[in-house]
């Protein structure tokens, strides 16, 4: 509200128009602004009766327009110059006017820069993290015009047609040959080995593949036509004919270093690279590692003819037209002012040309800048980053900035009493509205570029603190030319939204009221804006509290909710998957600490998983696709699987009998599982009988819903081993000591490869990773919310006792209890409170509803959270202002009454 | 001859201020341009051309007193100085000389 009484003549029912008329008060200079403003009236006030209102104001404007001459925009030099207000003299002393008040009132200044810091910091952090995924393969030169080969696919009749991120391994060359208008296309395939560097007449050097190692993909078999696809700097090596012939292979130079040391580049082609343990491969070409985020990690490029030449050809069929691997890639590069909409009719008739019988395959293309944030289009190399939760993170930084900005714009309206007089004595000095806008904004400033200094000192500490929560190979740079764009931007957003409103406010002051001594805030007396800020910012830390409480109780649902299986001291140890395999198990069945031991493919629950498809000949065949467990006869016992119905299958060497679940035997058709012991299925052509029926228990995580699955031995896969330790009577030392002889048995075993095993309970966490990096990102945020938020709050109660210290001290003499005045000073805060749970509660409600959507299986949102997360705020609120609410209530009213 | 120059517009301006006399202020000299020319000249030419003549020494000015008219705003009331009397006169004696030395049948004046 702006008090200036204006003293001119009563409204009169016609004026001109307004903004032509503060347009002129702007320009026109003040020595000539009387004069010709009342000539312009004269003349509309004629207008007006001659002419008739409309063409009056639309003439008076011309005539304002027309005044935008030099003579009367100049200023008249005064014996008394003002300076202009970004004079350097006068920033100079805004600045040092700034930092005395600064450091004239510590605490509040603590506290905003405290507020400011952390807000800056946040924002700098995920700005740095965003920046990071957003880059990814931006670098590519023609990156516009490289598409994935992707599509839909359907493997039968009934099937959900559903898209995957790769293609048949025969449909690339198709493409080649059959789709006009596409530049290059190129195939490859990802394949995970050991390498092996021959060394001489030593034992060759042996190089873990990235499935022990847990590093980025790596090698790969590639067309020639990938290096026209994606662009590298050659080192060593014939572009165009490196990898024509089988057993070429091009290596990074990074990796060419790893495998031959520092020899020259020159000097490695030629040399022998084993895959496999038998593909022998020479060097044909060395190129430069790209430097930039990318999700092509590839470093082992294997030219394409040696799949045909090697023993390869087992697992990477070129010509199969009806399976599909997620190794198999390919990659189109469009020719310039072609889009994939052009191609559209082509792919759907190549689909139907193709893809008659029972499997469907439609062809599409996917743009390269979606590969790293498209979680549909899966395959095995790239990190998905999940833009939403990105998008979460900016969203969650602006609040805890917006938090630190009100906590600003409280405290400083808060004490802007304090510095009526001063502004009071500035105007009559002659200051301008503007100079004191700038001056207040300098405060500001002053105060943002220390937060943003503190910022970028923390900002290197907390990214290596929070490593796990941050993208790996996060690389960023604190002084890169964009990140000192955001940071000068990051300082104007902040100064002007938390000086803003105080300086527009404070430099509004009338002398003549502020140098009387009364309040010259006649509209904001009542701190209704104060107040709404508060209740924004309670809010908001509200929301922040109950997302805390109801993911941490997801969660916690997911720890400990039974799923059907035991994890106690369960490890898995993952072997070759070779006949040695059987050897090793014997070894570590004898050690003493092993409770029990079963061969099996996967552990019940994980991140591995396989589908298969049965028949069940009941009064009519029903096709069943159910998931696949193998192991022995131990596999039931040693993880506890509740038998519901019937028996264990028995001991043997040989695939006999298959044990269901419950869901199973719901498909079935059967009600109670005891029924479907002794039923027949057909799998692989042949009849297995049911023996028993288990309880249902998750195989993968709550996010899917739990799925018919059965349990039989088969030798041939049940090549890994599933451990339990004895851990009755035994401390984590026993177990440390186990672990290590069965490391060493494998040692005996496997000589030449790392031991490879995992616990259950942490393949399971794994599963979880995402919700526990959300979980601490959501605890992280509220802490701080929290935080920001109590201090400003501690700072204004500090504020309204200082206030009232002679309301209490007459209150006192007059008899009040302390405890009544400490709830006389509580009371508008707790109000305050209340109003924010009220708004908080649907806003959290609808957020966590949509968050625990993709759960399978979720915890029920209860209205105690609420009511716990209010009951929180509440007891926050009172511990902050308890503290200064009892100091005011305690003081002696002769001292607070004996000043004045 | 040795005196600040006058354009033709501004000439006619101190002239109107001069006919005007007591009441010279932005609007009345408007108005009297507009009726003694009858060429209709914005209010922002005629403030543009006072300040100006103001400036060269032509005119003086002073703030009338404020009235219940134009929202109690004062006008401002000008004068011709004695440099600015002169300068017309000057005006008034070249142009003369000028006239009595034109050949009595060279400019025939044509009514239509």
């Amino acid at each position: 509200m702006n008090a200036k009484k204006r003293l001119d003549s009563p409204e009169k029912p016609v004026a001109p128009p307004r903004w032509a008329d503060r347009l002129l008060e702007w320009f026109c200079a003040p020595h000539l602004l009387e004069e010709v403003q009342g000539d312009l009236h004269e003349r509309f006030e004629r207008n007006q009766t001659q002419l008739g209102e409309r063409s009056a104001r639309r003439q008076y404007a011309k005539e304002v327009l027309s005044f935008l001459k030099p003579f009367a925009i100049k200023r008249n030099p005064t014996d008394y110059p003002s300076p202009f207000f970004l004079n350097p003299a006068m920033l100079r002393n805004f600045f040092r006017i700034a930092f005395r008040n600064l450091v004239k009132h510590k605490a509040s200044t603590l506290i905003n820069l405290f507020g400011l810091t952390l807000g800056v910091t946040a924002c700098l952090v995920i700005y740095l993290i965003t920046n990071y995924e957003l880059s990814y393969d931006t670098f590519h030169p023609d990156k516009e015009r490289i598409y994935r080969l992707v599509g839909d696919v359907k493997y039968e009749a009934n099937d959900e047609r559903h898209p995957v991120g790769f293609v048949p391994n025969a449909v690339p060359a198709a493409v080649r040959n059959e789709i006009a208008g596409v530049e290059t296309v190129t195939a490859f395939h990802n394949i995970e080995t050991d390498v092996l560097i021959p060394n001489g007449s030593e034992k060759p050097v042996r190089f873990e593949s990235r499935r022990s190692t847990g590093n980025n993909a790596d090698i790969i078999v590639a067309d020639p036509q990938y290096f026209s696809v994606f662009n590298y700097k050659w080192l060593a090596g014939n572009p165009r004919t490196a990898l024509n012939e089988p057993f070429k292979l091009v290596l990074s130079e990074r990796k060419a270093r790893t495998y031959f040391g520092d020899i020259p580049l020159q000097q490695m082609l030629g040399k022998e690279v084993i895959y496999r343990d038998s593909i022998r491969t020479s060097v044909a070409g060395i190129v430069q590692d790209w430097e930039q985020p990318t999700d092509f990690t590839f470093t082992d490029f294997i030219s394409m003819a040696t799949v045909r030449a090697s023993q390869l050809k087992q697992d990477i069929d070129l010509d199969q037209w009806n399976d599909n691997w997620s190794a198999s890639q390919a990659f189109v590069k469009l020719p310039q002012g072609t889009t994939p909409a052009q191609l559209a009719a082509q792919f759907g008739q190549f689909s139907k040309r193709h893809y008659a019988k029972e499997m469907k395959f439609w062809p599409s293309l996917q743009p390269l800048f979606d590969l790293h944030f498209n979680a549909n289009y899966d395959d095995n190399y790239s990190r998905k980053a999940h833009l939403p939760t990105l998008y979460g993170l900016m969203g969650v930084a602006a609040f805890i900035l917006i938090i630190a900005a009100i906590n600003f714009i409280n405290l400083s309206t808060a004490q802007s009493v304090q510095r009526s007089k001063e502004i009071g004595i500035r105007k009559v000095m002659g200051s301008s509205r503007n100079s004191l806008i700038v001056q207040f904004l300098s405060e500001t400033a002053l105060l943002t570029c220390l937060a943003v200094v503190l910022a970028l000192l923390l900002t290197k500490p907390i990214l290596s603190s929070i490593q796990s929560l941050t993208p790996n190979g996060l690389t960023y740079s604190l002084f890169s030319l964009k990140t000192l764009a955001f940071l000068v931007a990051m300082v104007l957003i902040t100064s002007l939204l938390a000086g803003f409103y105080p300086s527009w406010l404070l430099s509004s002051y009338l002398p003549a009221l502020t140098l009387k001594g009364q309040n010259a805030l006649p509209g904001s007396q009542k701190g209704y804006f104060r107040k709404g800020l508060i209740v924004f910012q309670f809010t908001v830390s509200l929301v922040f509290i109950i997302a805390t409480l109801i993911v941490g109780q997801q969660l916690d649902f997911m720890r400990n909710k039974d799923l059907g299986f035991t994890t106690n001291a369960t490890l898995e140890v993952r072997t070759l998957r070779d006949d040695k395999s059987q050897v090793l198990a014997e070894k570590i069945k004898r050690l003493s600490g092993v409770d029990r031991i079963s061969m099996q493919w996967f552990s019940p629950m994980g991140g591995a998983y396989m589908m298969t498809k049965l028949k069940y000949p009941g009064k009519k065949t029903v096709d069943m696709k159910s998931s696949i467990k193998v192991g022995d006869a131990n596999y039931i016992p040693l993880y506890q699987l509740r038998l519901l119905a019937g028996r264990n299958f028995h001991p043997g060497d040989s695939l006999r009998e298959l044990v269901i679940n419950a869901t199973f035997a719901k498909a079935m058709g059967f009600k109670k599982p005891a029924d479907a012991v002794n039923q027949q299925l057909q799998f692989n052509d042949k009849m297995y009988p049911v023996v028993g029926v288990v309880a249902d228990f998750h195989e993968q995580s709550f996010h899917e819903k739990i799925s018919s699955s059965f349990i039989g031995y088969i030798p041939q896969l049940a090549r890994n081993i599933g451990v339990r330790l004895t851990t009755k009577g035994r401390h984590a030392d026993d177990l440390k000591a186990t672990l290590a002889s069965i490391e060493q048995a494998w040692n005996e075993v496997y000589p030449d490869n790392k031991f490879d095993y995992a616990f259950l309970d942490d393949s399971i966490a794994k599963l979880y990773e995402k919700e526990q990096k959300t979980a601490q990102l959501v605890n992280l945020a509220t802490a701080i919310a929290i935080l920001i938020s109590c201090m400003g709050l501690f700072g204004l109660a500090t504020f309204t006792a200082e206030q009232r210290t002679k309301e209490i001290g007459i209150r006192k003499v007059l008899g009040a209890s302390v405890g009544s005045i400490v709830g006389l000073l509580s009371k508008d805060f707790l109000k305050l409170v209340i109003i924010a749970l009220f708004i908080a509660s649907p806003v959290a409600w609808w957020a966590m509803t949509t968050w625990l959507q993709d759960f399978a299986y979720k915890i029920d949102v209860a209205w105690w959270v609420f009511a716990l997360a209010g009951l929180a705020v509440v007891l926050i609120t009172l511990l902050t202002i308890s503290f200064q609410s009892l100091k005011a209530a305690l003081t002696n009213p002769v001292k607070s009454l004996r000043t004045d | 001859m040795r005196r600040s120059y006058l354009g033709e517009f501004e000439e006619v301006v101190l002239l109107t201020v001069a006919v005007l006399g007591d009441g010279a202020y932005g609007v009345a000299i408007t108005d009297e341009l507009d009726r003694q020319t009858g060429r209709s000249v914005s209010i922002s030419a005629v403030h543009a051309a006072l300040h100006r003549l103001e400036e060269k020494g032509m005119l003086s000015s002073r703030m009338g007193d404020a009235t219940a008219e134009r929202g109690g705003r004062r006008k401002r009331l000008f004068a011709v100085t004695a440099l600015g009397s002169r300068t017309l006169h000057d005006i008034r004696a070249t142009r003369d000389q000028l006239w009595s030395s034109i050949a009595p049948n060279a400019l025939p004046a044509i009514s239509l």
